[in-house]
């Protein structure tokens, strides 16, 4: 009746501990953190998943993993201060210990991506997960057809990644196209306003070899996934990352549930035509 | 046969103490019938399904995950004696058969079989139910039962656990009396479960209106009391409790009618309304479930329509569902009984 416990099988609660190599400002709200396990032992992860950043007295948080595994035993967090928990984390300096459990949930398709012509669109905070994938592309260039980077941000001074989107930018694996919603503030701002949709009806593209990767705010999806599809992208074709509450990130807490499936195990990344249809999905 | 009074059996309860962790059905001094100690009260055995639910003596409310002090985080120790725990219906036990499901499935949660692992779990059944009525044996699906049947109590163990501590418990010949209840217990079928049924069909076929949860949300005053009773609810919230020398990580119950359950930090909530929420309540249990495990996530212990203050437990709002939107309805009519075909009529 009752299962038996694997010895394999960590406690699922407890974080260990990581400590904080540095610390970087991205954006006036988004600071780059660069973590390494205190034991010494690599993350283990995949570009797409999840860690639940623990701090004691404040609980936790889901935050995507934004460096690949292929950088070695360090890896990155991009945090926005949004909350109790992020605040705290964001007076925190290297040095300083954080929790984290996992890495968790649905990463990234490889397989599915070798060979494909990618077109990765973020928006805001979202360009933290793809940075794991283009690190990832970047390492392994023989397995990845063209890859196009679209990405969008508020304002000028909320573009995550600066340095890296120029250095992306200048780079020959890959096309960029970088948006801002307005620019009307920041004067020195030279680059292209708009939607970041605006920049998908220019592209011209081989629909049978596109896979396309979306992950954003909740509102970008609708707008971007109708844009893709008017090019004739077909839904298998087309990943989210999705974003829920989630409080245990191990498919038990029932926070991130989409009807029958969780963004935490069954995602947090998606085929389109697997969420569709879904009530609330998107 | 295994046979003991009500006197004798709690006697057998009591020498167990020493080395059990006792939880039965207990009267508080207020009347209500609850899972306790039998220093913390009277036990009541007798008077069907305990008003709460006798699941959460393994998934309690509040839960302390660990304790840190100077950044050392502290496990909850493993608890000195483990759980005997009686007072489950058959139904109860179906519950608690899909809930070890749920929490064993990979990832396994060890926080849930930190007691449950080494718990004995107690059926109480037969002639026990409200105003005396009969309570369907179970048969198996625990470590011991006990049927209730002419002021006795028959023992039936199951594993070696509930061997273990009926080992000094003398046999009498039973004059076919068991046979007799297990007859009883197989007639004993549900309306309920037919109902069960044709809901879940509804659901899946998506013939639920949106219109149907606003009014059943509208009903809704969020008290919360459908989910905290209801055995194979499972939702939880992470907390810390933090004071000036260590913090305290719990986690505790948590309920999908509440407007901040899926809210995001962004401030997007997929369970925006009180529409969608009364339609997850019921959707999960019945379609939901049924994707994910193979099996309706609801087995009619009627805890949640005894506790829902407004009348919208999941028996009322699945015969509100069947009545309005079933694909056939029963009339009378001058010339007697005639079912219409309503598909046509739905949406
Ligand atoms: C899979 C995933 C990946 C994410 N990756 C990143 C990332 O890389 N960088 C980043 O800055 N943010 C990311 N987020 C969002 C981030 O988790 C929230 O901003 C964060 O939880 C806010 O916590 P807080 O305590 O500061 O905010 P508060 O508003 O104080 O949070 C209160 C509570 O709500 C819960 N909560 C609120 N919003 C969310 C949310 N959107 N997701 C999960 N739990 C929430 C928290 O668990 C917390 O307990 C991600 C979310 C998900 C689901
Ligand atoms: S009757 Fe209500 S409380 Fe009981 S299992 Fe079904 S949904 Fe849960
Ligand atoms: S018990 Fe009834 S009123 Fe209370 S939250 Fe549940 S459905 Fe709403
Ligand atoms: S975060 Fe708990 S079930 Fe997904």
């Amino acid at each position: 009746m009752i299962s038996s416990p694997s010895p394999l099988s960590p406690p699922l609660y407890l974080p260990v501990t990581c400590e904080i190599i540095s610390v970087t400002d991205l954006t006036p709200h988004e600071k780059l953190f660069r973590l390494k396990r205190s034991d010494g032992r690599p993350l283990g992860h995949l570009p797409g998943q999840f860690v639940q950043l623990s701090l004691l007295g404040w609980g936790e948080a889901p935050i995507s993993v934004a460096s690949s595994p292929t950088r070695g035993e360090l890896f990155d967090l991009g945090v926005r201060r949004a909350g109790s928990l992020t605040t705290a984390l964001h007076l925190l300096e290297s040095g300083d210990t954080v929790g984290i459990r996992g890495p968790f949930g649905r990463p990234f398709d490889l397989s599915f991506l070798a060979g494909q012509e990618l077109l990765l669109i973020s928006g805001g905070c979202g360009l933290a997960p793809l940075r794991s994938l283009i690190q990832y592309c970047q390492d392994r260039p023989e397995r990845f057809g063209t890859i196009t980077i679209l990405y969008g941000a508020k304002s000028p001074d909320r573009l995550l990644f600066k340095d890296e989107l120029s250095s992306w930018e200048a780079s020959q694996r890959f096309a960029c196209g970088v948006t801002v919603d307005s620019s009307s503030d920041t004067g020195c701002y030279d680059g292209t306003v708009g939607l970041v949709t605006s920049l998908i009806p220019p592209l011209t593209l081989d629909t049978g070899r596109t896979v396309a990767v979306i992950v954003g705010p909740p509102v970008m999806y609708r707008a971007v996934i109708a844009a893709l599809k008017q090019k004739g992208v077909p839904a298998e074709r087309i990943i989210v990352s999705l974003e829920r509450q989630m409080q245990c990130g191990v498919g038990k807490c029932g926070h991130c549930s989409i009807e029958h499936l969780t963004c935490c195990q069954d995602g947090p990344v998606f085929l389109l035509s697997e969420i569709e249809q879904l009530r609330g999905a998107l | 046969m295994k046979q003991l009074s009500t006197h004798q059996l709690i006697t057998l309860f009591a020498s167990l103490e020493g080395g059990w962790d006792v939880r039965l059905p207990v009267r508080l001094p207020d009347g209500t019938r609850a899972m306790g100690k039998l220093s913390d009260a009277p036990p009541a055995l007798l008077g069907g399904p305990l008003p709460s639910k006798p699941t959460a003596a393994f998934f309690p409310q509040e839960e302390q995950v660990f304790m840190a002090s100077e950044g050392e985080i502290r496990p909850s120790p493993t608890p000195e004696r483990p759980l005997l725990v009686a007072g489950f219906t058959a139904r109860d036990l179906e519950c608690l058969r899909f809930i070890d499901r749920f929490f064993a499935t990979a990832p396994r949660d060890d926080l849930y079989f930190r007691c449950r692992e080494t718990a004995l779990v107690a059926a109480v059944t037969g002639w026990c139910g409200p105003a005396g009525s009969f309570m369907k044996m179970a048969q198996g699906g625990c470590d011991l039962e006990l049927v209730r049947d002419q002021d006795e109590w028959l023992l039936l163990s199951y594993t070696e656990k509930g061997m273990s501590v009926t080992r000094g418990v003398p046999h009498r010949h039973d004059e076919g009396r068991l046979e007799r209840l297990r007859q009883l217990s197989t007639t004993a079928t549900g309306a309920d479960e037919l109902l069960l049924r044709s809901a879940a069909a509804l659901l899946r076929d998506d013939l639920i209106p949106d219109s149907f949860w606003r009014e059943i949300g509208d009903r809704c005053i969020l008290c919360t009391g459908c989910n905290l009773v209801c055995p194979t609810c499972s939702c939880f919230g992470i907390r810390d409790w933090r004071s000036a020398a260590q913090t305290q990580r719990s986690r505790i119950w948590d309920s999908c009618q509440l407007e901040g359950f899926m809210r995001e930090a962004g401030g997007h909530n997929p369970l925006g309304s009180e529409a969608l929420r009364s339609r997850r309540r019921i959707h999960h249990k019945l379609a939901a479930d049924l994707l994910r495990w193979g099996e309706i996530s609801c087995f009619l212990c009627g805890r949640c329509d005894a506790a829902c203050p407004t009348g919208i437990g999941i028996v009322s709002v699945m015969k509100e569902m069947v009545s309005r939107y079933g694909k056939t309805t029963t009339y009378m009519t001058q010339e007697g009984v005639s079912t219409v075909d309503r598909s046509s009529r739905i949406r």
